[in-house]
């Protein structure tokens, strides 16, 4: 009775709801506008609210995130631009349907198949998280310390064409995280004498830095790409079309909650693997792939924002953050005195709870705000990037300065702009960065906790791995990793053990 | 997954340096890393910087050897392709905005940094910029300071007096 009642908090507070209604609206345009990313909105809109109460700020968070999924799937279809990273297979078959005149009838599908994704993911999230928190308690802290290893390595190997670049990044944003005094024994890290830098440099800072400003600074080289406008006709999908393609949008959105809490894995994955998964299973499409298929439009659609349920259950249950959004909304609830693990659920289930009952409620604004105001939007989104990128300058400057009222860290916003510039041009991935100053204090405690245990010894750590089913698991996994991606598999093992694969 | 981006076959210009200067910086701070406690112990406050520093150079050394296996790329130059003139420009206006920012003040600060930015970027008659970034900064005003209620660095224009001879003329 208690987990209805926060349930239905946000749905119930006046306030609460014409939040989570503002932040799912303002996640839509995020999510739509290229060069507007969720992570970029959600780390500037943390500073901006980390004086709020916190339930407000969730709700606000929240509707960003789950409308800046779906968001993108607006613009991969009226104009071949993927607003967001998870919309890219969304664009393949959904720009075909709109040069076909069918721009309305995609958006609206692509709107309803979302919101069943959404749903399902939301499901899987309120079954599975508490018994998933259940099962954390028993972690022992050499598991966090791989399963922190772990999320970076996978983001790191996901995310970028090279694995040296996503080690390096995710190695480089641990070390960030060091920064300042010890918080076991006080001593200084990386503080070169400063009395400022005792106190660590500020994650926020970072995240505005890498996905703000390097991210605008990125797109200054493509500012002029021409814009297509597409007639967009009825928006509301027929019945008969929602009706033959659900059971293919309830199987790619469990391909989604799978991937999306799969550590190191979100929507923009999940999306790539529906789309597949769709392609194999549709024996006799009516149309082509590639050419306006609607199986090639609702499966990633499905899939992408089922993925949002799906990267809550690690983020809400270990502390694990699933992708850079994530890691981002970790931070949140960091800067507001919750500390996400397993005990989050016993020490403080109403946030679970109210968190799940949020999500749900964003999810309905999509349906409304998705099916509706059509207008309005194909205006904004024509949004020129010259105003655009100036306005994104001004906003990280201003949110890195709210943080603290210091200019400190605008000062050190500004130099991960820069130096997340270079990374970006030079093929480095900055995801790993952010999730990994996210994770350093807990891979680093963790770690000294381990080897404390074993009475600083190694060879007892790997021994007694190997008396638990859980960490002989995760090593195996970052083992495997590490050798799948080093010349030895490629050239040697792999075309012994699977001649057959290209 | 077909959302990677191919690793590029020839380096880029720059590339060698930056990648180069990956690895004096991690080594430096493997340096300061050990710094903290030496050798001592598996569980010291040092152990997991250094590991996490050692990480680094042992990636970045791989990484700078794998860019110089490739050759460089034709028809690119460092000033054209990877750091045009408009990208430094830019970060030129943004250094500018951020030391100005505290003693100027937030409104005067970024009007001209909007009007400066918009017009470079947008290229309209003065008057059509002058208007977009008076009525972008009126929104972000009303948005982030007066419904959010941020505390942004007043500077010289007395904005306070200002809004409270507003509010005392609508009473």
């Amino acid at each position: 009775m208690d987990a209805l009642n926060y349930f239905a908090m946000s749905w119930l507070s006046p306030e609460l709801l014409a939040l989570t209604a503002l932040g799912t609206f303002l996640g839509i345009y995020v999510g739509a506008i290229p060069g507007l990313s969720v992570t970029m909105a959600v780390s500037i809109l943390i500073s901006f609210t980390f004086s709020w109460d916190v339930n407000n700020a969730l709700c606000l968070m929240v509707g960003v995130y789950m409308g800046g999924v779906y968001g993108g799937s607006r613009t991969a279809i009226l104009l071949n631009i993927p607003g967001a990273p998870s919309a890219i297979a969304t664009a393949l078959d959904g720009y075909p349907l709109a040069k076909k005149g069918l721009a309305g009838e995609a958006i609206g599908l692509s709107t309803v198949m979302s919101v069943v994704g959404g749903f399902i993911g939301i499901l899987v999230l309120a079954l599975a998280a508490p018994s998933i928190a259940d099962f954390a308690i028993t972690f022992q802290p050499r598991d966090y310390m791989m399963l922190g290893i772990l999320g970076i390595m996978l983001v790191g190997s996901l995310s970028g064409s090279s694995l040296a670049k996503g080690i390096f990044a995710g190695a480089f944003g641990l070390l960030i995280g060091t920064v300042g005094l010890d918080p076991m024994t006080a001593d200084e890290r990386f503080t070169f004498g400063i009395i400022e830098l005792w106190d660590g440099i500020n994650p926020v800072a970072v995240m505005i830095g890498l996905f703000g400003i390097s991210e605008a600074l990125h797109q200054l080289q493509h500012m002029d790409k021409a814009v297509i406008k597409q007639k967009i006709s009825r928006i509301i999908p027929r019945l008969s079309d929602v009706k033959k393609y659900l059971p293919l949008s309830v199987r790619t959105s469990f391909i989604g909650v799978i991937v999306g809490a799969l550590p190191g894995t979100g929507g923009d994955i999940a999306a790539l693997m529906a789309y597949d998964h769709a392609k194999r299973s549709t024996k006799e499409p009516d149309v082509a792939f590639g050419e306006g298929a609607k199986e090639g439009l609702i499966a990633p659609e499905s899939a992408n924002n089922a993925a949002v349920g799906g990267a809550y259950i690690p983020m809400l249950t270990l502390g694990i953050p699933g992708d850079a959004v994530t890691a981002v909304f970790i931070g949140a609830l960091f800067i507001h005195g919750l500390n996400p693990g397993p005990l989050l659920m016993v020490e403080q289930p109403h946030m679970f709870w109210f968190t799940v009952g949020n999500l749900t409620l964003a999810n309905i604004f999509i349906l409304i705000f998705g099916l509706t105001g059509i207008k309005l939007f194909s205006k904004i989104v024509e949004c020129p990037k010259g105003i655009l990128i100036p306005l994104i300058f001004l906003l990280s400057i201003v949110g890195a300065y709210a943080i603290n009222n210091a200019i400190t860290d605008v000062w050190w916003m500004l130099a991960f702009g820069v130096f997340g510039y270079f990374m970006r041009l030079y093929g480095f991935p900055v995801g790993p960065v952010i999730l990994g100053v996210i994770l350093s204090a807990l891979t680093d405690e963790n770690w000294r906790r381990a080897i404390l245990t074993e009475r600083g010894s190694v060879i007892d750590l790997f021994a007694h791995m190997f008396t638990s089913p859980l960490s002989v698991v995760l090593l195996m996994t970052i083992v495997l990793i590490l050798v799948t991606k080093t010349p030895l598999w490629s050239k040697v093992i792999k075309p012994k053990c699977f001649p057959n694969a290209s | 997954m077909s959302s990677h981006e191919p690793t590029p076959k020839t380096r880029k210009p720059g590339e060698r340096l930056f990648t180069f200067l990956l690895v004096i910086g991690s080594v430096y701070l493997f340096w300061q890393a050990y710094q903290i406690a030496g050798f001592s112990d598996l569980s010291s406050a040092g152990a997991f910087p250094m590991a996490t520093a050692a990480t680094m150079i042992l990636a970045a050394c791989f990484i700078f050897v794998n860019t110089l296996k490739r050759p460089t790329s034709q028809n690119t130059s460092f000033f054209t392709h990877c750091f045009p003139p408009i990208v430094a420009m830019i970060m030129a206006l943004i250094l500018v905005y951020a030391v100005v920012l505290e003693s100027l003040g937030f409104i005067l600060s970024s009007f001209v940094f909007l009007f400066i930015t918009i017009q470079f970027l947008y290229r309209r008659r003065m008057l059509t910029t002058l208007a977009i970034s008076l009525f972008s900064l009126i929104m972000v005003y009303i948005v982030f300071r007066l419904i959010f209620q941020v505390v942004l660095p007043e500077g010289i224009v007395p904005e306070r007096d200002i809004i409270a001879s507003i509010t005392a003329l609508w009473r």
